[in-house]
């Protein structure tokens, strides 16, 4: 997994005051709860993420992101610290969040997907969206779009690999796939990410040549 | 390798680096536009980790389950103070407050239905938005006199608490106006009550908090 990055930094308390993590996780051991909230502070932006661009639905992530936390506050006690606790957490919230999609008999992975492209899942390509360039960056707003548009079996390993970090055999352990199977349903999850993208574009200048 | 062969082999070697895929991006300026906006993609990918705030009903549902739960424990407290606390203050009585709530909340669900049996289906969007509205003050304190009241007794709480509280009305009016745009939706009138229950589970916390 990517490394941990600024966000764990967040400030909450007085300069002074605050809590390091590892002092956090032994006393929400022992139950204090302004120790809870600054680790939930901590990790929620990421965690919350993930939810959200696994499920494209914000309510669903909410509960999702709020199930997350409940375990890792429950199974607190047993963590013992032979991994970082935010590669416990963020593994145990991919988790919480793969079996809500099994519950709702979403697709974690799709065999289709992955051995051929689906004609009903391929972006139409109007608007001429072959000829549009995805010059200079791609804008975050776009991308998440477009991330919420892909079916769920492609939006998994995307958001698991490109996303959060993982690697092949780590997604293909999480979701119970072959690690060639991870490999080419993420290169498909991309070139349809693209072909969103540009027909994305082509509409938007479509609408300004007609305005 | 022509332009199906590169693309395919994209999955297994992702950046083009194969003598066969460099040969091939060389020649095709089709194919290399491709491989520069995959990477595009994976560059503009990073961002979106952590990009997004939940809501402060994600925390205010956690913390009222790790108490229902027994999760948090009271802390040992610091030194007594001179201060009567809110519990002491409310002593053995206490406990009407949360028992108020609810029978306020219930006697709001009651009236709503029996009102709502004989209302024509024009007027039952007047009620909706004030199916809850005698649970503002469920105490008898108004958030001002809760706010001081936690103030008094708990100052290391008092931040705290005036967050909590401005959140929790935050969430009151949000799904208050989600009442008042459709009155007859019962996910938004369900959620205009968990908010109200929520704020009746905050007075409640209040006077479970050992005060310092």
């Amino acid at each position: 997994m990517r490394p941990e990055t600024d966000y764990l930094t967040e400030p909450r308390q007085k300069p002074g005051t605050e809590l390091s993590e590892a002092e956090a996780i032994e006393r929400a051991k022992q139950g204090d709860a302004d120790a809870f909230q600054v680790l939930y502070d901590k990790h929620k932006r990421r965690v919350y993420s993930l939810c959200l661009r696994m499920t494209a639905n914000t309510a669903e992530a909410e509960d999702l992101a709020q199930e997350a936390f409940l375990q890792l506050y429950r199974k607190i006690g047993t963590f013992r610290g032979e991994s970082a606790f935010s590669t416990w957490l963020h593994r145990l919230s991919v988790n919480v969040v793969l079996m809500h999609l099994r519950k709702k008999s979403l697709p974690v992975i799709s065999l289709e997907e992955a051995t051929q492209g689906s004609d009903e899942d391929s972006p139409k390509k109007d608007f001429g969206a072959d000829d549009v360039a995805l010059a200079g960056s791609i804008d975050r707003m776009q991308l998440q779009r477009a991330v919420n548009d892909l079916p769920p079996g492609y939006r998994t390993i995307f958001v698991l690999h490109d996303v959060e970090g993982y690697e092949h055999n780590e997604i293909a352990g999480l979701v119970g796939c072959s690690i060639g199977n991870s490999k080419s349903q993420l290169h498909k999850a991309r070139m349809k990410l693209r072909d969103l993208l540009k027909m994305n574009r082509a509409e938007k200048a479509g609408k300004s040549r007609a305005g | 390798m022509n332009c199906v062969e590169l693309q395919q082999s994209l999955a297994e070697v992702e950046d083009g680096s194969t003598p066969e895929q460099s040969t091939h991006l060389k020649t095709c300026p089709a194919c290399s536009e491709l491989l520069q906006e995959l990477n595009l993609i994976v560059a503009g990918a990073s961002e979106l980790q952590a990009s997004d705030e939940p809501s402060p009903r994600v925390w205010n549902s956690i913390e009222i389950a790790l108490r229902q739960e027994g999760l948090i424990r009271p802390q040992p407290s610091a030194p007594p103070s001179d201060v009567p606390s809110f519990s002491a203050r409310w002593g053995s009585a206490r406990w009407l407050v949360p028992a108020a709530a609810m029978l306020l909340l219930l006697v709001g669900i009651y009236e709503r239905r029996q009102q709502s049996v004989s209302v024509p289906v024009n007027d039952r969007s007047r009620q909706a938005a004030s199916v809850v509205a005698p649970l503002v003050n469920p105490s008898g304190l108004n958030d001002e006199d809760f706010i001081q009241e936690v103030g008094a007794n708990a100052p290391a709480m008092r931040s705290q608490y005036k967050e909590n509280l401005r959140r929790v009305n935050d969430s009151i009016v949000d799904a208050q106006s989600a009442v008042n745009e459709s009155p007859n939706d019962p996910e938004a009138r369900r959620a205009l009550m968990d908010a109200y229950h929520q704020k009746s589970m905050l007075f409640e916390m209040a006077m479970d908090q050992p005060m310092q």
